[in-house]
């Protein structure tokens, strides 16, 4: 490979390192306080304008929820200092078992891990 | 005439590097809007950096095609000529504005571009979060007219670059209006923050590059408006921040569409993203049109209140 070019990559990598550690050391990513039932509803009527969700589920640890309205699961997780959301029928996240205070989830794309008080589930707000 | 003496975008990496950390800077101490979340970034840089390889590998068979046609030309325009450079500067932005509304609007173009627009911030890093597969999707193919007219490939590489270079600043918050004449006419951070956004009322719209009149022309514009934030990313965000499924998870979504799916392949490959052949998905159209039934419900529930 050309070697012009090869310093340039190299160069590239070590560029983007650094940019990213700046980023980081200086810590500007947003506020994520753990949800409480006020902003879980905010955050619910933004994601999912057109539901009306019969009870919410709050996780122990504040970074996720999950909605019900009617057969379906209205599910929302950090990621990063943002929101992720999805919906699924409510029959999968029924029938999911917690083990050690961990709900795992699995969606296409991730695996949320959820935390609850006890291994009960689902919460008596979702039953 | 065909190859480039330099390439605006190479020249401006180091402004793009001094005006992340300024970004960055600005917003630590509160003098600018500015996020950065530390994956998000490693994402949006580490795209920018793959995008540039990715483009090595195919560079070779798009100059080729550019070659061959340009020994096919109509005209030969000088390259020393003042007016070949304004003609082309509105041409190179006439084609962007429709190689852009392509990509959003044609699930196989989205495929390719839907990487740029998967960060839920906006910031400058994002300007850098390039797609690793234009050169597959063959958008490039849309700039050969202007070669086959006669303009020649290194006058047109220049101008993309000019225009890619331009692009680069908008993506800030740190940025709330330019003047007035200027909103007017060029393409903006208020408007590009609407291409970037989720919000249903925004989707599919301010595709320009540099000029947004395109976009006023073609009824694609929609303004920033106070009362509804911007939320960044695509309307179903990603999972995850994987590179490789950032990449490829448009591509996959197609390929597994059509192999369950075969004799809707075209829908699912030139449809608009969201598209699918029993309406069970969303698509902007529909998005926007559940938006505009709640916008019009909750008015008339206003309307309601106080009457008799």
């Amino acid at each position: 490979m050309d070697k012009a070019l090869l310093i340039q990559l190299g160069g590239s990598i070590t560029a983007v390192a650094l940019l990213v550690a700046f980023a980081a050391w200086l810590g500007v990513a947003r506020a994520t306080p753990p949800l409480d039932a006020e902003s879980a509803r905010a955050l619910l009527s933004l994601e999912f304008p057109d539901h009306k969700p019969d009870a919410v589920w709050i996780a122990a640890d504040g970074a996720a929820l999950i909605a019900r309205d009617g057969a379906l699961a209205l599910v929302l997780y950090r990621r990063g200092d943002g929101y992720v959301a999805r919906d699924l029928p409510w029959s999968t996240v029924a029938a999911l078992k917690p083990t050690n205070g961990r709900l795992t989830l699995r969606l296409s794309d991730a695996r949320p891990v959820f935390a609850v008080n006890d291994d009960a589930w689902p919460p008596k707000e979702l039953a | 005439m065909l190859k480039a003496a330099f390439d605006p975008v190479q020249l401006a990496i180091p402004f793009f590097v001094l005006a992340i950390i300024l970004e960055i800077l600005l917003g630590r101490f509160g003098k600018a809007k500015a996020n950065y979340e530390t994956r998000d970034t490693a994402m949006s840089l580490s795209m920018g950096f793959g995008s540039t390889v990715a483009g090595l590998l195919l560079g070779s068979v798009i100059f080729a095609t550019t070659v061959w046609i340009w020994n096919h030309r109509i005209f030969t325009i000088p390259m020393t000529a003042i007016w070949a450079w304004v003609v082309l500067f509105l041409l190179e932005d006439l084609t962007y504005y429709w190689f852009h509304r392509l990509a959003h609007e044609r699930r196989i173009w989205w495929a390719s571009h839907v990487n740029h627009h998967t960060s839920t911030h906006y910031n400058l890093s994002t300007a850098l979060r390039q797609t690793w597969t234009g050169g597959v999707a063959g958008t490039w193919l849309l700039w050969l007219p202007l070669t086959f007219l006669g303009f020649p490939p290194a006058m047109v590489a220049i101008q993309k670059g000019v225009s890619l270079v331009y692009q680069f600043w908008i993506h800030t918050e740190a940025i709330k209006r330019m003047p007035l004449w200027f909103e007017a006419v060029f393409n903006t951070p208020s408007h590009h923050r609407v291409h970037h956004a989720r919000n249903a009322r925004y989707l599919d719209a301010n595709y320009a590059g540099i000029l947004i009149i395109w976009d006023k022309m073609f009824g694609t514009f929609i303004p920033e408006v106070d009362e509804e934030p911007c939320s960044y990313g695509t309307v179903k965000n990603l999972g995850n921040f994987n590179i490789l499924h950032n990449v490829f998870h448009e591509w996959v979504g197609i390929a597994k569409d059509v192999a369950a799916s075969p004799r809707h392949a075209l829908g699912y490959i030139f449809g608009p993203p969201g598209w699918s052949h029993d309406g069970s998905r969303d698509t902007s159209h529909t998005l926007k049109a559940k938006w505009r039934a709640r916008v019009e419900a909750e008015s008339g529930d206003q309307a309601g209140v106080g009457a008799p």
